[in-house]
């Protein structure tokens, strides 16, 4: 892989990302605000003795720490490039001579940047504000960063094969709209995963969703003993698996098939 | 009775416009559907833990959301489409076509208010009223005539404030093109599918009087589960009509900021 052009890739979007911050820190709290409802809602739901298990704290840090892994996480590529095939955009990123899946790394990147400039001071604040609990644990800090890394991954490769669907249809977003409300369902947002009721519960833990957001979280805040801790990377890496050898035949499949509209 | 004329011709024009794209048509069902889904499958979690959240039950919560729904489809019905292709991304103020929507010999607030119709979003409309219909059922009340004059003139104050602010960031545009000050908005405005006394205090006091979001669901919410007093009624009617006029005035204003662009 060619370190050097892959930086000037990470950097020029970058530095032209923050030229328009504004824009991006609209979007940046547009992705706050769900988790931020559910969390207040659930944080005035507990009350003062607490709710299944939950105390109001644990609510808090729960949230707030699922903010910042959905940013962290969030694969904007999903969108983007689907736009890109179909205006005919792809055709000068087909032409470098470097993979073009690094454009999409490099967005990642830049991007993730750009947003949690605008995150982490909002989520010190709530900190401040609503004063989280949670039992941290030096083996679930160390345990914390693959579990991220993974979700990352998984979340990346995910929704890439599922924009490169846009190389058959028109309207392959359909499907995009889909996922997230699936994400806002399984992943952890609307309620932690271990409140869900029965059927939605078993949903959550066998779809990949809950692999993208809420493990990596519930792994922070001390949620899971160990079998569920095993199981949960169990699910993570081969979801991961299957993600990447989706993109892989999608790719392959799909640029056969590209037709470089426009130029 | 110009203005009416005009109102029908837009909607006969808008309906043209819209059937050419037939297939778009099941797509849109179908983000609608999943808007709905999630709506109720986020109530039904949160009520499968606790029985009641602040005095609000499943079924009154669920009366929240059908209002909530209600005032989005008439945003989506016609106030959204005309000012988002004013001062929304590309629109009429920054590409500088605003320049013939201005020869018009019609007074332009009106004309941009009422000149673009989705009528799918009255679809949308339908599915706000059987969500309503289901939470006055599982309420189990016959509603009193004075609880459905109550409802529907809060109703209308919440679709005027809903227009208030949506007209006032569009002339904020004005100022400073290219800001998506509605975007803003939108996120703040997702915070009333919850009623306000869900959220802790500074942020009730701040979706009262800053954003009065909760004069935009809660209050017709409650006019419809319970009885609202004269003195809500009259705040919530009040409201309607300062803002309306406080919004067209900064309209006017900004009108003659105006200096055209390249066109």
């Amino acid at each position: 892989m060619n370190l050097r052009s892959s930086w000037a890739l990470v950097k020029g979007l970058w530095l032209s990302w923050l030229q328009y911050r504004s824009f991006f820190f609209i979007l940046a709290f547009g992705w706050m605000i769900p988790p931020l409802i559910y969390m207040l809602v659930w944080y005035t739901a507990a009350g003062d003795q607490g709710l299944a298990g939950f105390t109001r704290g644990e609510f808090a840090a729960y949230y707030l720490v699922l903010i910042l892994v959905n940013q962290i996480t969030f694969a904007q590529t999903n969108w983007t490039v689907g736009d890109m095939i179909r205006t005919g955009q792809m055709n000068q990123i087909l032409l470098r001579p470097i993979h073009p899946i690094m454009d999409a790394v490099a967005a990642e990147f830049a991007g993730k940047l750009v947003y949690l400039i605008f995150d982490v001071p909002i989520v010190a604040l709530l900190a401040l504000l609503l004063q989280p609990q949670m039992d941290f644990q030096a083996l679930n800090g160390l345990l914390f960063i693959p579990a991220l890394l993974m979700a990352w991954a998984l979340r990346f490769f995910w929704g890439y094969w599922l924009a490169l669907l846009a190389f058959w249809a028109t309207r392959a977003d359909a499907l995009l709209t889909l996922q997230d409300t699936l994400m806002f369902l399984l992943a952890g947002q609307v309620a932690p995963v271990a409140l869900l009721p029965g059927a939605l519960q078993t949903a959550a833990i066998v779809l990949p969703f809950r692999s993208m957001v809420a493990f990596p979280v519930e792994v922070l805040t001390g949620r899971l003993n160990g079998t569920d801790l095993l199981t949960g990377f169990a699910i993570q890496a081969a979801w991961l698996a299957a993600a990447v050898i989706l993109y892989r035949l999608v790719w392959t499949r799909g640029l056969r098939h590209y037709a470089a509209i426009g130029g | 009775m110009r203005a009416l004329k005009l109102v029908g011709c837009f909607i006969r024009t808008s309906l043209q416009e819209e059937a050419a794209y037939r297939a778009n048509f099941w797509i849109s069902l179908f983000y609608s559907v999943l808007n709905l889904g999630s709506g109720v499958l986020g109530i039904v979690v949160l009520f499968g833990q606790v029985e009641s959240v602040q005095g609000w039950t499943l079924p009154s919560t669920l009366a929240l959301l059908g209002v909530y729904l209600c005032v989005t489809a008439l945003r989506g019905l016609f106030i959204g489409p005309g000012l988002d292709s004013l001062a929304g991304m590309d629109g009429e103020i920054w590409s500088g076509t605003f320049d013939f929507t201005l020869l018009r010999p019609v007074n332009t607030q009106l004309l941009v208010s009422v000149r673009k119709w989705r009528l799918f979003s009255l679809a949308d409309l339908l599915m706000a009223a059987a969500v309503l219909v289901t939470a006055v059922m599982m309420l189990g009340v016959t509603l009193t005539a004075w609880q459905v004059a109550a409802f529907i003139l809060t109703l209308l104050a919440a679709v005027l404030i809903l227009y208030a602010f949506l007209l006032a960031f569009a002339a904020l545009v004005f100022w400073s093109p290219g800001v998506m000050f509605t975007w803003v908005f939108d996120g703040l405005f997702q915070l009333a599918r919850y009623p306000m006394g869900m959220y802790p205090g500074w942020l009730q006091l701040v979706l009262t009087w800053v954003i009065p979001v909760g004069l935009i669901t809660t209050v017709p919410a409650q006019a419809l589960t319970g009885t609202i007093s004269w003195a809500a009624l009259a705040v919530s009617l009040g409201a309607a009509l300062i803002l309306v006029a406080a919004a067209s005035i900064l309209f006017r204003i900004g009108l003659r900021r105006y200096a055209s662009a390249s066109s």
